[in-house]
């Protein structure tokens, strides 16, 4: 066996995927070479290492609440729940007034996942930044959470049906999201599509500051 | 469009693993069963006793620390949804594991781009690494050694040397030949060689 055999299949003799003559050809080859038995070793030792590198490490943070909040998600847009459970849901939800519940329950029926929403909503793109600049807002997901809490503290204003309009058209604005984001999935860099997913953030910011600003119906 | 073989759950999960499942769950099974059926509080348990070495996993094979908390956070929830057709023929952690593989090779890292974000590692070690008394110089060379890997020969040398896979199963959960995980891990360890001794 000549040293060039020797180091080009090192890998298979160490992980004992050569048959038993090979090995033994391996074997006899080493006894009598100090360059290839240092080669051997050296990448012996490197396996070693790696066979002891801690199993379980901490990460930086904790990362239970992130989890909970999603799976908090999950449990309202299409976790335990069938669907007739779910549209029952909606409607309680509606007629108790919390806007936020049934806008999260209605989403379940547009088959929207949380997970490209937050992708899009934790990286967003510059043409997105620009747009959001463009309407004054500074930072995306704290103005909508603190819409949809001046929305909740009026929804007692507000008449079940303008509700449920409401909630209609948020639907269709998150759906509509949902498809650019797939889209984007497959195109990430489709500026026409950039600029479609940031003007339906303009156009569900938009609506959810009229609602807070409607006047008294009941 | 890229697909990618998920690791089934009649494959008999590697030495390593399975060696770790053994440890880590005795007395779990009733948590399995209360997070199974919903219960919240159960599955935070599991998280607890586990989150370790998903993260150890997610960490080695995307070799980006914030890439990393988002495919650990993934690899969670899917668990969560699929608790359901975990039948308890291995060990929960064993089934994790698979679960957090499908999640880190199943990422398409294009989907997110993240290249400004993207640090090296070692600004950023884990607590567990920085930390340790004995061997925290060879253990850190290594883990950046890694991480700085191309990413095709960083899965193979981290599921293969780190996890304990052999090529069989390195090549069906990647959906790659057997002899492109072999020609992989020989790179990746030629790499890491080079790395290590410069």
């Amino acid at each position: 066996m000549k040293c060039l055999d020797f180091t080009s299949r090192i890998d298979e003799y160490l992980d004992d995927q050569l048959r038993p003559e090979n090995a033994e050809a391996f074997r006899n080859h080493l006894a009598r070479c100090p360059t290839c038995a240092e080669e051997a070793d050296a990448v012996e030792g490197l396996r070693r290492r790696a066979a002891r590198l801690p199993q379980s490490l901490d990460p930086p943070q904790d990362l239970w609440p992130e989890i909970a909040t999603r799976i908090a998600a999950e449990r309202v847009v299409r976790g335990r729940f069938g669907r007739r459970a779910l549209m029952a849901a909606a409607a309680v939800a509606l007629i108790a007034g919390s806007v936020v519940t049934a806008y999260l329950v209605g989403r379940s029926q547009v088959g929207t996942t949380v997970e490209n929403r937050q992708i899009i909503e934790n990286d967003p793109s510059e043409i997105v930044l620009a747009s959001f600049q463009e309407l004054g807002v500074a930072d995306y997901l704290v103005t909508r959470s603190g819409l949809f809490g001046a929305l909740e503290v009026r929804s007692g204003d507000l008449s079940p049906e303008t509700l449920e309009v409401l909630m209609t058209n948020l639907k269709v604005i998150d759906d509509a999201m949902e498809k650019i984001a797939e889209a984007l999935e497959e195109e990430p860099d489709n500026e026409f599509l950039m600029k479609q997913l940031a003007a339906a953030y303009r156009r569900q910011i938009n609506l959810l500051e009229t609602a807070v600003q409607l006047p008294a119906e009941v | 469009m890229e697909t990618i073989a998920t690791f089934p759950t009649d494959v008999a999960p590697p030495v390593a693993v399975m060696t770790e499942a053994n440890s880590s769950d005795r007395g779990k099974s009733g948590l399995v069963e209360r997070a199974a059926a919903g219960d919240v509080e159960a599955f935070e348990e599991l998280y607890r006793a586990n989150v370790g070495r998903v993260y150890a996993l997610c960490l080695r094979m995307a070799g980006d620390p914030t890439l990393a908390e988002e495919l650990a956070q993934e690899a969670f929830v899917r668990a969560w949804q699929k608790l359901g057709s975990f039948r308890g023929a291995s060990a929960f952690s064993t089934w994790l594991h698979r679960v957090t593989v499908n999640v880190v090779l199943g990422h398409r890292r294009s989907t997110i781009r993240r290249e400004a974000r993207v640090r090296p590692l070692g600004d950023d070690l884990p607590r567990d690494v920085a930390g340790r008394e004995a061997g925290t110089a060879e253990s850190i060379d290594l883990e950046r050694a890694i991480s700085s890997l191309p990413d095709g020969a960083r899965k193979v040398f981290v599921l293969h040397d780190v996890e304990g896979f052999r090529h069989q199963e390195v090549s069906h959960v990647m959906g790659i030949a057997v002899g492109t995980s072999k020609a992989q891990l020989h790179r990746a360890r030629k790499l890491l060689r080079k790395a290590l001794t410069s």
